[in-house]
């Protein structure tokens, strides 16, 4: 059986178009970026030191899992969740909730997710499905990064639920109970925006917000040191235009998602000052996407040498100067709202 | 960005990307993947050198089966250790060729199901040679496939050789 009424919708990003479409299911009309706003979703983060990471990385959003539990706090939209240990006993309550007609999003193993072209599949414990039916052995899939439906053999899925690891699933799933008739936006968006703002220019680690993107620049430059041959340095160095562009960001490192989620604030809060800066934002944007461009082509020609490694660096500097000039800006703004 | 200079015509991969339009407005459009349009050639590239270095040094016994696993699958020692249950001194061990003999076969079904292949694999690298300059993503164009099933048995899988009739 297939929910039918389930509409499948790509998304730029897996957790905010799974929450997106489970609330439009559900009769509430909310747009991915306003659901990744209001999420405070905006991050950045360079981990260097983990034991968790094979190679040092950056973070552009907040840990998966907190756009859905800020939203909860924030507005009266109630949420059912459960982690397992038995994978039998999950599989089982899907397939129940399922026949329910209930539609149930899950965290997995984006590995698994057969459908998609094996370039694409990673091990990321970090993925987001929505599961909208089931068709004798394999479950019905709607994936934000796939153009339609998909379908994945039960095994597989239960592979991905309980795969271990870093931030492992352990077969976490989520439904939506309940939907208030309204958002209260106005009064929403000016916290959520304070929010964002202090995860990037606050006060935080040197490896978080504007300072992390610093840290980030700084750091680069010791890749080289980091990698096994010159295949491996452009294999990380072209991730950076990975990272950026096409993990679910929406462009520019999630900037252009939430420099629409600016502009729609503007609108409901009829505020010209935000819509300027969603379009500052926009351009923040662009020099990200112009990163991930320069990082591609030089990682592609091997052309990685400390000049070249240094002219990055510089860029991804001149992101940090521009982002901590925006928020800045912004907190004035939104305290004047 | 600019809706016009955010599309690119790649289907085998779409993505959502976030624009501002003509009329001022911003919202998303469908396009393909930058990145993957221009440059996927170089990733296979870059995989197939990985493996083929990684099969030699097996080959000569420099290595193990799970660091060639390991190294495919990007995990490092402390993310193998969570995927499988077995400790991390052991894992260590587990990638040193003389420890390698003395891994237990419970262990090493463990390290089979974290690299998502049958146990046997640890054992046998199997080569087409007329697949070798084939992407391993093209089946297509692969002149002779292998397909590897799974039985009821965690420590038997078969392994069927067959032409490509597509």
């Amino acid at each position: 059986m297939i929910i039918e009424s389930f509409k499948h919708n790509m998304a730029a990003h897996c957790e905010s178009g799974t929450l997106t479409a489970l609330l439009n299911y559900k009769g509430l009309k909310i747009t991915e970026p306003m659901i990744f706003g209001l999420g405070s979703a905006l991050y950045f983060g360079y981990l260097s030191r983990t034991p968790n990471l094979s190679f040092p990385m950056f973070i552009l959003r907040t840990k998966p899992g907190k756009i859905r539990k800020k939203i909860a706090k924030r507005t009266d939209i109630k949420f059912n969740t459960k982690q397992f240990k038995s994978q039998d006993e999950a599989e089982q309550e899907l397939d129940s909730l399922i026949a329910k007609n209930i539609p149930v999003a899950c965290k997995v193993d984006f590995y698994y997710m057969d459908y998609v072209p094996q370039w694409e599949r990673v091990h990321a414990n970090i993925h987001f499905i929505t599961i909208v039916g089931k068709e004798g052995d394999e479950y019905i899939v709607s994936d934000s990064y796939y153009p339609k439906l998909a379908r994945i053999h039960k095994d597989n899925l239960r592979k991905a639920r309980f795969a271990g690891g870093y931030l492992a699933p352990k077969g976490f799933r989520y439904y939506i109970e309940s939907v208030p008739e309204a958002v209260d936006y106005k009064k929403l968006i000016p916290v959520a925006i304070k929010n964002t703002v202090n995860n990037m220019v606050g006060i935080q680690p040197p490896f978080i917000g504007v300072r992390g993107i610093r840290t980030f620049a700084k750091k680069l430059q010791g890749w080289p040191k980091l990698t096994r041959d010159i295949d491996h340095l452009s294999h990380e160095v072209m991730k950076i235009n990975v990272f950026l562009e096409d993990q679910g960001t929406g462009g520019g490192g999630f900037r252009f998602l939430y420099a629409t989620f600016l502009r729609q604030a503007s609108e409901i809060l009829q505020s010209k000052e935000l819509e300027d800066m969603s379009k500052k934002m926009m351009e923040i944007g662009d020099g990200w996407r112009n990163i991930s461009y320069f990082a591609a082509k030089i990682g592609k020609n091997r052309d990685l040498g400390p000049e070249k490694l240094q002219e990055l660096g510089q860029m991804i500097n001149e992101r940090a100067d521009s982002e901590e000039a925006f928020y800045n800006e912004l907190k004035t703004v939104v305290s004047n709202i | 960005m600019k809706e016009k200079d955010a599309y690119i015509d790649y289907e085998p991969q779409q993505l959502i990307m976030y624009v501002e339009n003509e009329d001022g407005t911003f919202g998303p459009i469908q396009t393909g993947s930058y990145i993957t349009k221009n440059y996927l050639d170089d990733f296979w590239e870059k995989m197939m050198n990985l493996r083929n270095s990684l099969l030699e040094k097996l080959k000569k016994n420099e290595i193990t089966p799970v660091y060639f696993y390991k190294l495919i699958h990007d995990f490092n020692d402390v993310e193998l250790s969570r995927r499988t249950g077995i400790s991390v001194f052991k894992v260590k061990q587990h990638q040193r060729v003389k420890s390698f003999r003395k891994a237990k076969l419970s262990d090493l079904y463990k390290y089979a199901y974290a690299f998502d292949i049958p146990v046997s694999n640890l054992f046998q690298a199997i080569v087409v040679e007329d697949n070798e300059n084939k992407a391993e993503s093209d089946k297509l164009k692969q002149p002779i496939l292998v397909k590897q099933t799974r039985t009821e048995n965690p420590f038997v899988v078969i392994t069927k050789i067959e032409l490509n009739k597509k």
